[in-house]
């Protein structure tokens, strides 16, 4: 009994600590017809991964929204209102991967993303390195901001703002510690303080 | 009346910089005032980018404007005392420093808070620096309080070319009329 128990531990795919100071959520989109980039200073990410266990493997992101930055205060500014991410009323967006399967590029998840409270499923590829030190994850998806309601009516014009969004994620995880209870959230660097006055 | 000015008159090119650039000019300094009056919207954006495109034409007809003018002899100034002269100089060199500084404190100004450039949906053009707060205030005086004073010389230098036309009763205004010829 006891031994099927531990059997049943090692299997189960490790969750890794999210190294805050290395890891970045980074997003680009045009504006006028010139790029423009921002980040998520903040987000959760409960990171549960093993290669050999894809179906024991999950993703699971909170993203605080007011820690954007598009180094733009009335662009920021913009983005905060019901027209854009409405952060009064929807201030975190989610990441959840349902499912992930082997595909002959590699790994791609099926993920719901989840805007303004509304959710599209994604395909998430991405790319793993695992090493002794820990691992790290780097993806690249697109969006559509119209699918999630981003600049809605006059704004939707894709002249003025992009509709395609590249969203750029990088992790680095920390060691899984043995025999030590994984950190299940981590909170990136500072949620709840306000943003360095720029 | 010929492209080139002679002794006696303006040429057509420097009538057309003229009047052409006051247009332009009244049309900026209408759009930057009300474009400051809108709520935060795709409109205000698209009439910021209006600005923003006049703004580079005036930039660029402006340094057109300047070798030109370097290019060509100019007419001989009415009779006047020689302080009228002085300061006839100055205000013109004033007016096309202004009309330099203008587009210039507007394009850093653009670029110190972060916002793309694109000259009428046809060419984008890189920032003159990086976003950063600190020069953003200080383009921004620099635009605002440079348009007051551009306002303020082109209003005396209509007041003054009036009053060479109505009561010294010499050339100075009829030859840089757009209708007239060379001869007056």
């Amino acid at each position: 009994m006891a031994l099927a128990f531990v059997a049943t531990l090692a299997v189960a795919a490790p969750v890794y600590p999210v190294v805050a100071a290395r890891s970045s959520l980074a997003f680009s989109g045009t504006q006028q017809g010139e790029r423009f980039n921002g980040v998520f200073r903040a987000f959760d990410a409960r990171i549960q991964y093993a290669p050999d266990d894809l179906a024991g493997s999950h993703f699971d992101v909170t993203i605080p929204l007011k820690s954007l930055d598009s180094k733009n205060s009335e662009r920021d500014a913009a983005l905060a209102t019901a027209d854009w991410f409405d952060f009064t009323h929807f201030p975190n967006a989610t990441f959840r991967t349902v499912a992930m399967h082997m595909t002959a590029t590699g790994v791609v998840a099926d993920a719901d993303v989840t805007i303004k409270g509304r959710t599209r499923r994604i395909a998430f590829p991405f790319t793993w390195k695992g090493a002794a030190s820990g691992a790290t994850l780097d993806a690249r998806v697109t969006l559509d901001r119209l699918d999630y309601g981003l600049g809605t009516g006059d704004w939707a014009d894709d002249a003025m703002i992009g509709r395609k969004v590249e969203v750029t994620v990088r992790l680095v995880l920390g060691p899984v510690v043995p025999g030590e209870v994984p950190v299940a959230k981590s909170t990136l660097k500072s949620v709840g303080q306000p943003k360095p006055k720029r | 009346m010929a492209l080139r000015s002679t002794a006696g008159g303006w040429g057509s090119v420097t009538r057309t910089f003229h009047w052409g650039m006051l247009v332009l000019l009244l049309g900026i300094v209408s759009v930057g005032y009300y474009m400051t009056t809108l709520p935060l919207g795709p409109v205000k954006l698209k009439i910021y980018a209006l600005h923003k495109s006049i703004g580079l034409t005036l930039l660029v007809l402006a340094i057109l404007r300047a070798l030109w003018r370097l290019s060509e002899q100019r007419p001989a100034l009415p009779v006047m005392p020689i302080w009228q002269v002085r300061v006839a100089h100055s205000a013109h060199l004033l007016l096309y420093g202004l009309l330099l500084l203008m587009p210039l404190s507007g394009w850093l100004y653009n670029s110190a808070s972060g916002f793309p450039l694109q000259w009428f949906h046809v060419l984008n053009l890189p920032a003159l620096a990086r976003a950063d707060p600190h020069l953003k205030v200080l383009a921004r005086s620099v635009h605002e309080i440079g348009a007051v004073a551009l306002i303020g010389v082109v209003a005396l230098h209509a007041l003054v070319a009036l009053k060479h036309h109505f009561i010294d009763n010499d050339v100075t205004l009829r030859r840089m009329l757009p209708w007239r010829g060379d001869r007056f």
